[in-house]
């Protein structure tokens, strides 16, 4: 095979180019547990790294079992009440609650981006502030908003919210500027009214943009979220893993980790499907 | 350090330098492969002459001494004398943990609780070879509106669950005769960074179970009271120097056990002689604390300064009941690992060679052997 066919004008074919992408995912899982077995073979009690069956293990007792603080179940409950009462579930259902009504609290952000962006007074009001914001690391400020939200849920949203929120608004403000001013000329030209033009025209065209920034954004989001359970809570994702991690349960750990992933891929595959529906004439990554 | 010239290690950088100044050439290239190979192989000779060890510390009134010990030049004293270097290395505690699991040092400091579900649980069996006091108070249980035990149940708690916060919290509820309602309490996982701003700013919360300094912290608060503390069981969370049991197996692991303990011990004379206080100000220094708090620290400790107390404590039935208290605890909250069947799974053993468990699997050793050696004067 010639050099030049891996340069730039190389064209792999179907069957090479998904054996390519799997290659590293392929290699990453050989190392792991050709590391997991020497561990074992030197260490047989070993939490570090433990076996595919070890881990199948953790996992599977953690989706039907509940938690040890819960009250247990009966012997012969059926599986869906156990898979519901288990500590995944819970764990999950806490952390999608708090992750739900952040995503809803960013909504009013990405409307604030657009009324900075298209009205000089909010502007002038407004954009000073944000910049300022952004620049705020808000994990460093958590006394402060311990104080203002207490340590309930509210702390964990609002740190959710004050860590993300700032970049939605520039992102937005930056993007509803982006519209070529003709457009609203023209809009208001052929009678449209001020918001009209902002939400009809302006919204419209940069909607599938902010998505995608809300898209990017939800790793930030799911670190905040992660942040603020492993400093004080009772239930979630993150309380788990901070709690398994005092007595190195890895075995259940990992699991965990790779739940989260797919959660998160789930999540972002549903948004850039829902953007598709929504914005079919939208090309752009 | 002044480094000696016949050092291979400075030889090699001398080489490398005038060949770096050369015109690369394949020969120049193979001169400088070979003498950084000699001098590679030089310097791991020198180095398997005098093995190397670490120490791992985290801060606590306990523990800070490490950093004065190594600061003070009575360590390297040791250290030189059982030919062996000796390096001390500051971690956060949860990672020094992680390190010694991981076989990344070769000594740390921790609780017997921790050395127990963490190391001797995860199948790195480990040696106690130093017990350098007991927490005396210096860990305790602080509700706010005059709360009692009893009010307990439905009320919020915050502590960092599953360490020596949640072990404190048991007993004081078992001593007070209300194990059945320790399930209603509401406890509340927090951070040992946070804790003490949560607790203070959020006046929902009625109680918190946490450690010095954040007990002095937060007890200066208005109408908050030390409900339980350390001092009421006492021997019960032990702070220990301790070791791989596979590096004590080992001569030179053997020496780096009695450098440690010896000078220990030397540092442990000066903090309770007559020069005490300068001492004491070096150490505050090591977590950046002044005289004052670290000596109010040091109050609600017990600290064990002769070898011989250490010693006495060590290989008392005193250690063993307390042991049997704490593993029954991490055994029912499962510390020992899901996987562990039965508490004994995870057995102790005793400097009278009694054990707790099963013989076949000694995981933690408590030795008295190098605090006696150092009482005996015999290091």
């Amino acid at each position: 095979m010639a050099a030049g066919s891996f340069l730039m004008h190389a064209k792999p074919g179907r069957f090479s180019s998904t054996m390519l992408s799997w290659i590293l995912f392929a290699t990453g899982i050989g190392l792991y547990f050709y590391t997991a077995q020497a561990r074992h073979h030197e260490n047989p009690d070993d939490r570090v790294t433990p076996t595919l069956a070890q881990m199948v293990k953790g996992i599977t007792e953690a989706a039907v079992k509940p938690a040890e603080d819960d009250e247990p179940l009966a012997d012969n409950a059926p599986l869906t009440q156990r898979l519901l009462a288990s500590m995944l579930w819970k764990d999950t259902k806490a952390t999608a609650r708090r992750f739900v009504y952040s995503l809803a609290l960013l909504v009013p952000a990405v409307l604030l981006g657009l009324h900075m962006g298209l009205f000089p007074y909010a502007g002038a009001f407004f954009l000073r502030f944000v910049l300022f914001f952004d620049k705020i690391v808000a994990l460093s400020l958590l006394p402060i908003l311990f104080i203002a939200f207490g340590i309930d849920e509210l702390s964990k949203i609002m740190l959710i919210v004050i860590g993300v929120a700032p970049t939605i608004i520039l992102d937005t403000f930056n993007l509803s500027r982006g519209v070529p001013g003709e457009q609203l000329v023209k809009a208001f030209t052929l009678g449209a009214r001020d918001f009209d033009v902002a939400y009809r025209v302006v919204m419209k065209q940069i909607l599938p943009r902010v998505l995608n920034s809300l898209r990017l954004n939800l790793k930030a989001v799911m670190l905040f979220l992660f942040a603020g359970e492993m400093i004080a809570s009772t239930e979630g994702l993150a309380y788990r893993i901070s709690l398994l991690r005092r007595h190195m349960a890895m075995d259940v750990i990992i699991p965990y980790v790779l739940w989260v992933a797919l959660l998160l891929f789930v999540v972002d595959l549903s948004m850039r499907l829902l953007n598709r529906k929504l914005h079919p004439w939208f090309h752009e990554a | 350090m002044r480094i000696p010239p016949h050092d291979p290690q400075v030889r090699m950088r001398n080489n490398e330098s005038q060949s770096a100044a050369l015109p690369l050439t394949s020969t120049t290239w193979t001169t400088m492969l070979r003498t950084t190979l000699i001098a590679f192989l030089l310097a791991s000779a020198a180095y398997a002459e005098t093995p190397s060890f670490t120490v791992g510390w985290s801060i606590y009134a306990g523990w800070t001494p490490y950093h004065y010990l190594m600061k003070s030049g009575i360590l390297r004293k040791w250290a030189d004398k059982y030919q062996v270097a000796i390096k001390v290395k500051r971690f956060d505690y949860a990672p020094s943990l992680d390190a010694f699991v991981a076989k990344n040092i070769d000594a740390c400091t921790m609780t017997n609780m921790e050395a127990l579900d963490m190391p001797a649980a995860s199948g790195v069996p480990t040696t106690a070879i130093i017990i350098g006091d007991y927490s005396n108070g210096n860990d305790a249980l602080l509700v706010r509106n005059g709360v009692q035990f009893k009010d307990l149940a439905g009320k919020k708690v915050l502590l960092v669950q599953k360490t020596v916060s949640e072990y404190l919290f048991d007993r004081a509820m078992t001593i007070n005769g209300l194990r059945d309602q320790i399930k209603r309490v509401r406890l509340i996982n927090t951070s040992d960074a946070d804790i003490a701003s949560a607790y203070i700013s959020d006046t929902s919360v009625t109680g918190t179970v946490t450690w010095k300094p954040m007990v002095s912290q937060i007890g200066k608060q208005k109408g908050v009271v030390n409900l339980f503390n350390s001092s009421q069981i006492p021997g019960e969370i032990l702070d220990l120097t301790v070791v791989r049991t596979d590096v004590l197996a080992r001569p030179e692991g053997q020496r780096f056990a009695k450098a440690l303990t010896g000078a220990w011990y030397e540092m442990m004379a000066q903090m309770s002689g007559p020069n005490a206080d300068k001492v004491l100000t070096a150490i505050a220094e090591g977590s950046s604390d002044t005289l004052a708090s670290y000596k109010e620290q040091l109050s609600t400790t017990k600290m064990f300064y002769t070898a011989q107390s250490a010693a006495q404590f060590g290989a008392s039935p005193e250690l063993q009941q307390k042991m049997a208290l704490v593993r029954q605890f991490c055994y029912e909250h499962g510390l020992l690992g899901a996987n562990t069947k039965s508490v004994d799974d995870v057995a102790i053993q005793y400097p009278d060679g009694k054990v707790q468990g099963k013989p076949d699997k000694v995981r933690l050793r408590f030795t008295v052997e190098y605090m006696q050696a150092a009482a005996q004067g015999k290091l």
